[in-house]
């Protein structure tokens, strides 16, 4: 989940404390591999057997938690308020920590052999935290609510709208979304504008999540601070900026959590000492900490965990303005840098490198390192043998953050351009509040910044962030080539077929470089030795139902 | 005291002037700004078609001075700051209310710490003007001045919370607890120097009046010379205004003592608002400051009437 503003640089404490955002310091996020999930090729799906409603848990976990904006799950679309709606709320269909599909308030669903029509068997066992059970016309209330003007969501179009119709709803067109038909209480069908291998997983993120139209037409504003969801845990307490108390729901569809309660601190200094002080259960770890429990000998060593995070950090240029409209250069740019060295000295291994676009877990990644090798002479020749020669003007790139200096990661860049080119690169840092904004607006000529995946599948990067003709094609990459094997992968049934297309493209786009991926982002978390089955998925989805506390 | 009273109403009648025209300056100088809030609460989503959706919903497409017309009337009719467009679920007041309170409650210790501690250093450094002890104090606080609280905070976290635990390394937990030791210490230094330079100027000045040779010449102890005499006729009058400033602060909050120890404060989300450019948290925070701040020179004037009879409200001197 996204508007992580950070990445590439989180200004905390004045923009004077640079977080190098390469490692995730809070404690959030979802689990492990995870390939496509079901294809939409095949027909229905097992029913997984939910609700042997076994015995409720105990026990509490005590965790910092990031400060959420907006509980409401059509409008949220930040990872920090994820981390509560997605154990708050629900949908049709849920990724699990290994970021498989899974059935969650739908029992099974059904797809029509043209891949266009999704039938939803919703679990009869399905309820609301108040008990009343769920039924298809409270999707439909949710579905469309999520897309309506007034409801005031910028991610709502993007996660629903390729249902037919949708976005007749959302620009104010229709008050019914065309496509969507309830059939009886239990079912509702789904009728897409085109089949999309990817659908079910938009299914999955909170825009798709349902919500009570009783308790939201009775309390219009105010309705999150007690949201009546059908996740597995209710919203028991929300002090803003001070706590969140969750509280087990023992009657979710798919059973009663092993956790009776769990505490989030919203405030607080050091998160590593309230943890050796045994305040709270677990804790993301910083940079400034990670070599000492990393090392065997520390005694916290034997609590430290690591996992793989569904995003990337990378250097972006702008392919439209000189001097990186010409490939060469890019790529002369790309072979100057030696990330090894960055890994090691400035980020002292707390990130590994990306050998390509697709992180580890996204299906269509590979081992193989696809990026362009570090090989200064050969870089220097293409500058060269670019169309600007060596003169390439004046160079920039642009950082997200306020601070007096712009960080070792960003300062060792420069060096190697300066060394390995002889270029020499100036760096501009941008506040947040224009960074964004003035990449879209094409200001920079490269930027410094990340992607977070919203769901596991190769399209919501390659796809959305190269399609010349996305919304959200920051670099302003256009290569008909790549347009039409983008759009020929969107609607390929066969998985085997569109990965193929797929990790071509991404070949393509790393020998053009249209970026300079630098690192896989991992996720460093302490973990007390009483809590058992803690992970940290690579995505923000729904993770403690199966924690236990044993303290 | 008929002129007092009509004195303090004049004083209150210009505080709507006054909000009205703080207003409007904050008003025009944020939304003229670069960057929008619905651009920067996007995050990676960067879709401009959507951001018009939205900004059409919450009136951002209307000229400023439209805008400024509906904010007003929500304002004055309905008492609706409009909406803070990070926070949805929530009103402004019961947003930026608990954040008040708690930079409130933060920093009151070391309001009154800087003066109890500031002004007798002072006094004492005047007295003993000429001896080691006046350069020495001043120099010692002079140094707790210099030294930001991005230095002090962490030195301070490092020894007391993360190598002795004592303290806890951050947090607030209400008023009576340790989590109170470490930012009343970071908030008070720095300003005791301060208020000590000006106690001892004061004191300085007044230690040479004929008053204070006439009542040595009485035969009154020392002492009861500078407590008396000396520090009633300077020191607390000056006291006084600064004492008024301060107040402002309070409500204000510590910036880099709030991020530093992870404490919800207003001084952090201020900072924090501005850069989301959410606009109405920005516009409320402002204003609340700017009636402390009319409220507090008022507190002032009449304090000041009450510790120098001298002073006579409202009329020229």
């Amino acid at each position: 989940m996204s508007s992580k503003l950070t990445i590439a640089a989180g200004a905390v404490a004045a923009g004077l404390i640079i977080v190098l955002a390469v490692v995730l310091i809070l404690v959030v996020g979802g689990g492990g591999g995870g390939d496509k999930g079901s294809a939409t090729g095949d027909t229905r799906t097992p029913t997984t057997s939910p609700a042997d409603n076994g015995p409720a848990g105990s026990g509490e976990l005590r965790l910092r938690g990031p400060d959420p904006l907006v509980l409401d799950p059509a409008v949220a679309q930040d990872a920090d308020s994820a981390t509560y709606i997605v154990e708050i709320f629900s949908g049709l269909v849920r990724l699990d920590r290994d970021l498989k599909v899974q059935p969650d308030l739908a029992a099974s669903w059904d797809v029509s052999p043209d891949g266009k029509t999704y039938t939803f068997h919703l679990n009869p066992k399905a309820t609301f935290h108040d008990g009343r059970p769920v039924t298809a016309e409270d999707i439909k209330y949710s579905f469309q609510r999520a897309l309506a003007p007034e409801t005031a969501s910028v991610v709502a179009e993007n996660f629903l709208g390729d249902i037919a119709g949708a976005k007749d709803v959302s620009r104010g067109r229709a008050t019914e979304i065309s496509g969507l038909k309830v059939i009886d209480d239990q079912t509702i069908s789904l009728t897409l504008d085109q089949p999309k291998a990817y659908f079910l997983y938009k299914l999955t993120y909170p825009t798709a999540f349902v919500v009570d139209q009783r308790q939201i037409q009775a309390n219009p504003k105010r309705w999150t601070q007690k949201p009546n969801g059908t996740g597995p845990f209710k919203l028991k307490e929300w002090r803003l900026g001070e706590r969140i108390v969750l509280e087990a729901y023992n009657n979710n569809v798919l059973g009663a959590p092993k956790l009776q309660k769990i505490t989030f601190e919203l405030q607080g200094g050091s998160a590593l000492v309230d943890y050796q002080d045994g305040n709270i259960d677990a804790t993301g770890v910083g940079l400034d900490d990670l070599q000492r429990v990393q090392d065997p000998s520390d005694k916290l060593h034997a609590e430290y965990q690591q996992a793989p995070r569904m995003s990337i950090d990378y250097i972006g240029f702008n392919t439209t303005t000189k001097p990186f409209d010409d490939p060469k250069v890019r790529q002369a740019f790309a072979m100057a840098v030696d990330r090894q060295k960055i890994a090691e000295v400035v980020l002292q291994g707390a990130a590994p490198i990306a050998n390509g676009i697709l992180m580890p877990g996204v299906p269509g990644h590979t081992d193989d390192d696809k990026t362009l090798p570090y090989d200064p002479a050969r870089a220097k020749q293409l500058l060269s043998e670019s169309k600007y020669g060596s003169d390439i003007g004046q160079v920039t790139l642009a950082l997200s953050g306020a601070g007096a200096t712009a960080g070792p990661y960003d300062e060792a860049l420069v060096q190697m351009w300066r060394d390995n080119l002889g270029v020499d690169v100036q760096i501009q840092q941008a506040e947040s509040g224009t960074f964004f904004q003035d990449i879209d607006q094409g200001r920079y000529q490269m930027f410094h910044i990340g992607w977070i995946m919203d769901y596991p599948d190769p399209e919501d990067v390659l796809d959305v962030l190269f399609y010349s003709k996305s919304r959200q094609n920051s670099t302003r990459y256009t290569n008909p080539e790549i347009d039409a094997k983008l759009e020929r992968a969107r609607v390929e049934q066969d998985t085997e077929k569109r990965l193929t297309i797929y990790r071509d493209v991404e070949k393509q786009l790393l020998n053009d470089a249209a970026w300079i991926p630098m690192f896989f982002d991992t996720a460093h978390v302490l973990v007390k030795p009483y809590v058992k089955n803690f992970v940290v998925p690579p995505l923000v989805v729904e993770r403690y139902r199966d924690v236990e506390v044993t303290r | 005291m008929d002129g007092l009273a009509a004195y303090v109403v004049r004083r209150l009648l210009f505080l709507p002037v006054t909000l009205l025209i703080v207003s409007f300056a904050t008003f025009c100088i944020t939304r003229w700004g670069p960057g929008d809030p619905i651009s920067v609460y996007s995050g990676q989503y960067r879709d401009p078609e959507a951001f018009e959706r939205v900004r059409h919903q919450y009136g951002l497409d209307r000229s400023i001075p439209e805008q400024y017309g509906i904010w007003l009337k929500d304002v004055v009719l309905h008492g609706d700051f409009g909406p803070s467009f990070r926070f949805r679920d929530r009103d402004i007041p019961e947003i930026i209310g608990p954040k008040i309170w708690v930079s409130f409650r933060l920093s009151i210790y070391a309001f009154f710490l800087t003066f109890l501690i500031g002004i007798p250093i002072g006094v004492i450094a005047a007295v003993k003007q000429g001896s080691w002890l006046d350069p020495f104090l001043i120099s010692v606080f002079l140094f707790f001045q210099s030294v930001p609280a991005l230095v002090t905070v962490p030195i301070m976290v490092l020894i007391f919370a993360a190598k002795l635990h004592w303290l806890p390394p951050g947090g607030f937990d209400g008023m009576f607890s340790t989590s109170m030791v470490i930012p009343t210490l970071a908030l008070s230094l720095p300003g005791i120097a301060g208020i000590a330079r000006l106690a001892r100027a004061t004191t300085l000045g007044t230690l040479g009046a004929d008053f204070v040779r006439t009542a040595r010449a009485k035969g009154i102890a020392e002492f009861d010379v500078i407590t008396r005499h000396v520090v009633r006729n300077s020191v607390v009058p000056v006291m006084t205004t600064v004492v008024g400033l301060s107040l402002v602060g309070l409500i204000e909050g510590a910036l880099f003592t709030e991020t530093l120890l992870g404490i919800n404060g207003i001084g952090r989300f201020a900072f924090e608002s501005v850069n989301t450019r959410d606009y109405n948290v920005v516009l409320a925070i402002v204003l609340l400051g700017a009636t402390a701040f009319v409220f507090a020179n008022l507190l002032v004037d009449l304090a000041l009437v009450v510790v120098d009879p001298r002073i006579r409200a409202g009329r020229p001197q």
